[in-house]
C-alpha cells in the first residue's frame, strides 16, 4: 500500500493545537461548498447552526494526545491501568477528565460510550480496523487518519495483517499472535502497547511523547527517540538521474 | 429512543458466556446488516461480553425492539481465510446474540 | 425494513466545475507556506456529518458506503479532504436532501459576501 506523506500521516504534535499559521490567501470553491450546503441543511431543517456548532467544537476538542496520557498512565500505575482494562470509559474519565458522553450526553452518532482498551503483550498484537465503514475512538484518538479509512486498508487488513503492517514498517515475528480487532458495531477500541525497553524511570510527560497514535491503532511500536509517526517511502539513495529529466 | 441511548432493560439473560464455541449463523442477505460476509458459518469463542442494545431495525425479520447481548467473537485467521499461513493468528469482532448459535 | 439507496454514480455539472479546478488544500497550503494539515472547514465538515447522522437525514452507514463508492468511481482522483466533501454533497443532491440549483446559487452568494473587503 503505497500511502505517501499525507498530511495525517505527521502527527508531530500529537493532535496540539497547530500554532497560528497563515492561513491560504484565497477562498476556495471547497470552502465556499461547504458553508453552502451547510446553510441549505439549517434551512431544510436537518439539523440546527446550535448542534452544528457544537458538533464541530467538540471535533476541534479531540486529538491522539489523550489516548497518549492513557497509555503513559496506565504504564506508571498499575492500579489506573487495571481500571482501563476492565472499564475504559470510567478510566477515561478518572484518569483524563474525558467523558466519552460529550457532547450530547450520549455521545456521538458514530463513536458511542463502549471504550475496550486491547492490551498486548509480548506474545500478542492487535490491530484496529472497521471494515465497514472506519469507525474509530475519536474521542481519545482525535480524527481518524485518512489511510484508516480508505477501501484499501479495510479490505486487506483482515486478510493480511502482516503485510499490510509490514508496508508501514512493522514486522511482527510469526510466533507473535497478531488479533486483528474488526470494530463493526458499538465498541471502540484502542491498543495499549507494550511498555518499551530502554524506558525505566521515565515520567509521563516523557512517555507520552513515544506514545504516537499510529501505535494505538497497532501498524506502529513505541520506543525511545520516536516521537512522530512516518510511514516508509524508502527512497532512493541514488535516484535516477536522465539526460531526459534534465532537459525539461 | 435514539440510537446513542442504550435501553436500562435488561432484556433476556445473555444465551453465550466467555469461552463458548459459537457458530455465526448464515442468514439471507436481504437487508443491511454489520455482521461481515467473511464470518458467515464460520465457527469462533466468545471473548467477551460487551453491552446490551437493541437489534438494528434493519437487521431482524421480526422487529420487536427487543433488547439483546452484544458479544465479541474472536475466530482463528485459518477459519477465516484460506490458505492463510500463521497459526497463531486471530480476528476479533462484535456480534449480537440473534447472529450466534451453540457451535 | 427499508434497502439503503444506491449510489447514483452521475456526475453532477456543479460538482464537478469544482473538482477540474484543482484548488485542494494539498496543493495549495504549500504554495502559502501553510504548515496546517488540514482545511479551515474540516472540523466544520465533520460536525455536518454528525448533525446529518443524529437527525437521521443521513445514517453513518449510508454515509461511507456512498463515500466508498464515489470516492474510488467518481472522485478517485481527489484528495481527502474535498474527496469527502464531494461526496457528501453528491450524496446528499442523490437523496434530494438539497437541489443542485439552490446550491449554486447559495454559493454565489456566500462568495460574495465573503469578498466583500
Amino acid at each position: 500500500m503505497s500511502t505517501g506523506h499525507t498530511h495525517d500521516d505527521h502527527d508531530h504534535d500529537h493532535g496540539h493545537e497547530h500554532p497560528a499559521a497563515p492561513m491560504v490567501d484565497e477562498i476556495t470553491d471547497y470552502e465556499i461548498l461547504e458553508i453552502a450546503v451547510r446553510e441549505l441543511a439549517i434551512e431544510h431543517g436537518l439539523f440546527t447552526a446550535e448542534d452544528h456548532r457544537r458538533f464541530t467544537e467538540w471535533a476541534e476538542s479531540v486529538g491522539p494526545i489523550n489516548g497518549s496520557r492513557l497509555v503513559a498512565k496506565a504504564w506508571t500505575d498499575p492500579a489506573f491501568k487495571a481500571l482501563v482494562l476492565e472499564d475504559g470509559v470510567k478510566a477515561c474519565k478518572e484518569g483524563l477528565g474525558l467523558d466519552w458522553a460529550e457532547p450530547t450526553g450520549f455521545g456521538t452518532p458514530s463513536d458511542y460510550t463502549n471504550f475496550v482498551v486491547l492490551e498486548n503483550t509480548p506474545t500478542l498484537h492487535h490491530i484496529i480496523v472497521c471494515t465497514l465503514c472506519s469507525c474509530y475512538p475519536r474521542p481519545i484518538l482525535g480524527m481518524s487518519p485518512e489511510w484508516y479509512r480508505t477501501t484499501n486498508y479495510r479490505r486487506r487488513l483482515v486478510r493480511w495483517p502482516r503485510e499490510v503492517l509490514a508496508e508501514f514498517g512493522l514486522i511482527v515475528p510469526p510466533e507473535v499472535e497478531i488479533r486483528v480487532e474488526d470494530s463493526n458495531q458499538k465498541c471502540r477500541f484502542m491498543v495499549l502497547p507494550v511498555r518499551p525497553e530502554g524506558t525505566e524511570n521515565w515520567t509521563e510527560e516523557q512517555l507520552t511523547a513515544i506514545v504516537t497514535r499510529d501505535c494505538m491503532i497497532g501498524v506502529a511500536l513505541p520506543r525511545p527517540g520516536r516521537t512522530a509517526d512516518v510511514h516508509p517511502i524508502h527512497k532512493a539513495r541514488r535516484p535516477v538521474e536522465s539526460s531526459q529529466r534534465a532537459a525539461e | 429512543m435514539t440510537a446513542n441511548e442504550i435501553p436500562k432493560a435488561s432484556g433476556a439473560a445473555p444465551r453465550f458466556k466467555v469461552g463458548d464455541r459459537v457458530r455465526v449463523r448464515q442468514m439471507p442477505n436481504m437487508f443491511y446488516t454489520r455482521t461481515q460476509s467473511y464470518v458467515r458459518g464460520v465457527i469462533g469463542t466468545i471473548a467477551a461480553r460487551t453491552y446490551k442494545d437493541l437489534i438494528p431495525e434493519e437487521d431482524a425479520f421480526n422487529y420487536d425492539g427487543k433488547v439483546e447481548q452484544y458479544y465479541i467473537v474472536r475466530f482463528r485467521q485459518k477459519d477465516l481465510w484460506e490458505e492463510y499461513p500463521f497459526d497463531n493468528d486471530t480476528l476479533q469482532t462484535e456480534s449480537p446474540e440473534h447472529w450466534l448459535e451453540p457451535a | 425494513m427499508s434497502a439503503t439507496p444506491d449510489v447514483d454514480y452521475s456526475r453532477i455539472t456543479l460538482l464537478e466545475t469544482i473538482r477540474r479546478q484543482g484548488k485542494e488544500w494539498d496543493t495549495l497550503a504549500p504554495r502559502y507556506g501553510v504548515t496546517n494539515p488540514n482545511p479551515p472547514w474540516k472540523t466544520s465538515l465533520v460536525g455536518m456529518c454528525d448533525c446529518l447522522a443524529t437527525g437521521g437525514s443521513l445514517p453513518a452507514l449510508d454515509r461511507r458506503k456512498a463515500e466508498d463508492e464515489l470516492g474510488n468511481a467518481v472522485y478517485s482522483e481527489v484528495p481527502a479532504p474535498e474527496r469527502e466533501l464531494l461526496a457528501l454533497v453528491h450524496t446528499m443532491l442523490s437523496r434530494g436532501l438539497v437541489t443542485e440549483g439552490e446550491l449554486a446559487a447559495r454559493m454565489r452568494t456566500v462568495r460574495s459576501r465573503l469578498e466583500v473587503v
